[in-house]
C-alpha cells in the first residue's frame, strides 16, 4: 500500500487555552477524497485546521511527506506542497481575479504563472469572464470557485478544504462537490470537511467521524454512510 | 492675502503630521493597534539625529557658514555641506527604525503571541511611550551628551532647535524660504508617490496588501504574513524618523516646539492621531491626506476664527480645531477622506477624469 501523505500522531490541539481535538490519530491516503463529517462544534474544522498549522498544537506529531512538520508556520506548509480553503472569506475581495490569482503564485516564475492561469481557466472557464472584477463583488459560487483556482496555481499536492458548501444553494452546492471531484481527478489529494454529510461521503473514498474532538469511526467512506447508528446519533441523518 | 511665511511653516507642520499619520496608520493596518508611542520615536531620531551631525561636525572640523551667498535665486545660505544633513537624515532614519522595531519585537509581539487582545496592546504602548520619555530625560540630562551637542554646533539638549543651521533662501523680492520647506513638502510627495508604486507596481505591495485585506488567506498561499508586518513597522519607523529629523530643523513650524524629552511628541500626538482618523484610518493614502488636511486646518481655520471673533489667544485652540474635525468625520463621514473618495458619487466623477491607461481592461 502506498504511504499516506499526511500522518496524524496523537495530536491533541486547539486555540490557545482551550482545547478541542484530544489524541487524534488519522492518516490521509495520497490521492484519494477524505471527507470529514461530524456534529456541529465536534472540531471538524479544527482538526482540517491544524493540518495546516493554524492552530495551537499541545502535543502530538504530524509528518507531511514522511517529514515532520508540527511546529511548521502555515506559510512554509503553502510552499511544501498543502493548500488550504476557507469556508468564509478565501479570497481577497478587494483584488480583480487577475491579481487574486498573480498573488497566489507569487514565488513562480512569470512564464510559469501565466502557464498555471490558463490550466485554471480550462478547469473554470467561468473565472476567465471575471478576470478584472473584484472578487468581491463576485456571486458564492464564482467566489467558491476563484478560491480553488487559487489553490491550484501552485499545484499542491494535497487540498484541504474547509466546508465549501456552507451558505449556497443546493444546486450551487452539487457544483461546488463536482468541482472538489474534478479537482481529485486531475491527481490532487483532497481533504475536506462537509457540513452536508451525505453528499460529501458520496463523492469520498476515506470517511472520518469527529464527535467531541476525537475520532469516532475512520473508514471508507461507503461503511460510514452505511452505518446507520452513528448517522442516527451524529449526523441526523435517519 | 496669504502670508508665505505662515505657508511654509504651515506645510512644514503639515508634512510632520502627514509622515506621523502614515506611521500610524501603517501600524494600525497591520499590527490592529494604535500606537500611541509613534511621536516619540521622532524624538529619539531627532535627539539620533542632532547627536551624530554634531559628533561628524567636531570630527570633520566643521563650522556653521552664516554667509549668504549671491546666486541666480537670491541669496543662499548653506550653513553646512550636503554630508551633514546626510548624516542626519541617515541617523534619524536608522533610529526611528530601530526603535520602531525594539517596540514591536520586544513588546508587542510576546503580548501578541499570549493572545492579548487590542486595549492590552494600546496600554503597551503608551507603557513604551514612557519608557522612551525616561530614556531620553536619562540621555539628555548626561554630562557627555550635552556636551557633544554644545560643541560645535551649540545646542541645549533639553531644548534642541536647529532651525539656525538651515539651508535657507533670500529671494531678490526679500521673501525668506526655509530650505526645510522644500525639503518636507519635496517629502511628502515623494514618499506618497514611492509608497503607490510599492503597493501596485511591486510584488511586494501586493503581498502587503493582501495580508492587510486577509491575513490567515495571505498566510496560507505563502506569504511570511509576519515578515510583511515587520516590514510595516520599519517602514512607520523610517517615516517617525524622517518626522523627527524635519522637527529638529522647524520649530517654530505650526504648533512645532524645541525638541526634549517630552516636546513636541505630548502635544503632536494629537493632531497626529487626527490626521489619521480623518485619513480613514484604513487608508495609506488617506492618512498623508488626512495629516496635511489637519496640519493646514490647525493654522488656517484657526487664524479664520481669530479674525471673526477679534480674540487673539485663538492659535492657543489650533487643538481644538483638529479635534473639531475628527468628531465632525466620525459623524458625518466614518470611514474617513478615503472612505469619502469610494463613496458611488466620487467615483462617478472621478470616472469621468481621462486617465491614460485606464481604459485598457477597465472598460467592464
Amino acid at each position: 500500500m502506498e504511504e499516506p501523505i499526511i500522518v496524524v500522531d496523537k495530536v491533541n490541539a486547539g486555540y490557545e487555552k482551550l482545547q478541542t481535538l484530544f489524541d487524534v490519530s488519522l492518516e490521509i491516503p495520497r490521492g484519494k477524497i477524505t471527507v470529514i463529517v461530524g456534529p456541529n462544534g465536534a472540531g471538524k474544522s479544527t482538526l482540517l485546521k491544524t493540518l495546516f498549522g493554524l492552530t495551537k498544537v499541545y502535543s502530538g506529531r504530524i509528518t507531511f511527506e514522511g517529514r515532520d512538520i508540527t511546529r511548521l508556520p502555515p506559510h512554509e506548509r503553502a510552499k511544501l506542497g498543502m493548500a488550504f480553503i476557507f469556508q468564509l472569506n478565501n479570497v481577497f475581495a478587494e483584488l480583480t481575479v487577475k491579481e487574486n490569482l498573480r498573488l497566489a503564485g507569487h514565488d513562480l516564475p512569470a512564464s510559469v504563472l501565466e502557464e498555471r492561469i490558463r490550466e485554471v481557466f480550462e478547469t473554470f472557464p467561468r473565472l476567465r469572464e471575471r478576470l478584472d472584477q473584484k472578487a468581491g463583488t463576485m456571486s458564492g459560487g464564482e467566489r467558491q470557485m476563484l478560491a480553488m483556482a487559487i489553490g491550484m496555481i501552485r499545484k499542491p499536492k494535497v487540498f484541504l478544504i474547509d466546508e465549501p458548501t456552507a451558505g449556497l444553494a443546493p444546486k450551487l452546492a452539487r457544483e461546488v462537490l463536482e468541482n472538489v471531484r474534478k479537482l481529485n481527478e486531475q491527481g490532487y489529494t483532497i481533504v475536506l470537511v462537509e457540513q452536508n454529510v451525505k453528499a460529501g461521503l458520496e463523492i469520498g473514498d476515506k470517511g472520518v467521524l469527529v464527535v467531541s474532538g476525537r475520532i469516532a469511526f475512520d473508514g471508507p467512506a461507503a461503511e460510514l454512510l452505511a452505518r446507520k447508528d452513528l448517522a442516527k446519533m451524529y449526523l441526523g441523518i435517519s | 492675502m496669504v502670508d508665505l511665511n505662515v505657508f511654509t511653516t504651515t506645510t512644514i507642520y503639515a508634512s510632520v503630521l502627514a509622515l506621523l499619520s502614515l506611521g500610524i496608520t501603517l501600524i494600525y493596518m497591520t499590527t490592529r493597534v494604535f500606537n500611541f508611542a509613534h511621536p516619540r520615536l521622532s524624538l529619539v531620531a531627532a535627539y539620533a539625529a542632532a547627536t551624530f551631525m554634531a559628533i561628524y561636525a567636531r570630527s570633520a572640523h566643521l563650522k556653521p557658514n552664516l554667509e549668504p551667498a549671491e546666486t541666480s535665486i537670491g541669496y543662499v545660505t548653506v550653513p553646512f555641506p550636503a554630508s551633514f544633513y546626510l548624516v542626519g537624515v541617515v541617523a534619524a532614519t536608522v533610529f526611528g527604525v530601530v526603535a520602531a522595531l525594539v517596540e514591536y519585537y520586544a513588546i508587542l509581539k510576546p503580548l501578541l503571541r499570549r493572545g492579548a487582545d487590542y486595549l492590552k496592546l494600546m496600554i503597551a504602548t503608551l507603557a513604551y511611550d514612557f519608557i522612551l520619555m525616561a530614556v531620553l530625560f536619562l540621555y539628555n540630562t548626561h554630562r557627555a551628551v550635552k556636551s557633544a551637542l554644545s560643541n560645535p554646533l551649540r545646542l541645549t539638549p533639553t531644548s534642541l532647535s536647529m532651525t539656525a543651521y538651515d539651508v535657507s533662501i533670500v529671494t531678490e523680492g526679500g521673501t525668506f524660504i526655509a530650505g526645510m520647506f522644500i525639503f518636507s513638502a519635496a517629502l511628502a510627495v515623494a514618499l506618497a508617490a514611492a509608497l503607490y508604486l510599492l503597493l501596485y507596481r511591486t510584488t511586494l505591495g501586493v503581498k502587503m496588501r493582501a495580508s492587510i485585506e486577509n491575513p490567515p488567506l495571505a498566510e496560507v498561499l505563502g506569504i511570511n504574513v509576519e515578515r510583511i508586518y515587520a516590514i510595516a513597522w520599519i517602514l512607520s519607523g523610517a517615516t517617525a524618523g524622517l518626522a523627527g529629523y524635519i522637527m529638529l530643523f522647524a520649530t517654530s513650524a505650526g504648533s512645532l516646539k524645541p525638541i526634549s524629552a517630552t516636546s513636541p511628541a505630548d502635544e503632536i500626538v494629537v493632531s497626529a492621531f487626527a490626521g489619521s482618523i480623518v485619513g480613514g484610518v484604513n487608508s495609506i493614502f488617506g492618512s498623508i491626506a488626512g495629516g496635511l488636511l489637519i496640519g493646514y486646518a490647525e493654522t488656517y481655520v484657526t487664524q479664520l476664527l481669530q479674525a471673526i471673533t477679534g480674540y487673539p489667544e485663538m492659535f492657543q485652540y489650533a487643538r481644538v480645531v483638529s479635534m473639531a474635525i475628527v468628531a465632525l468625520t466620525l459623524l458625518f463621514a466614518p470611514s474617513g477622506l478615503a472612505g469619502l473618495l469610494r463613496s458611488p458619487r466620487a467615483r462617478r466623477l472621478l470616472s469621468r477624469i481621462p486617465v491614460p491607461g485606464r481604459a485598457r481592461g477597465g472598460g467592464r
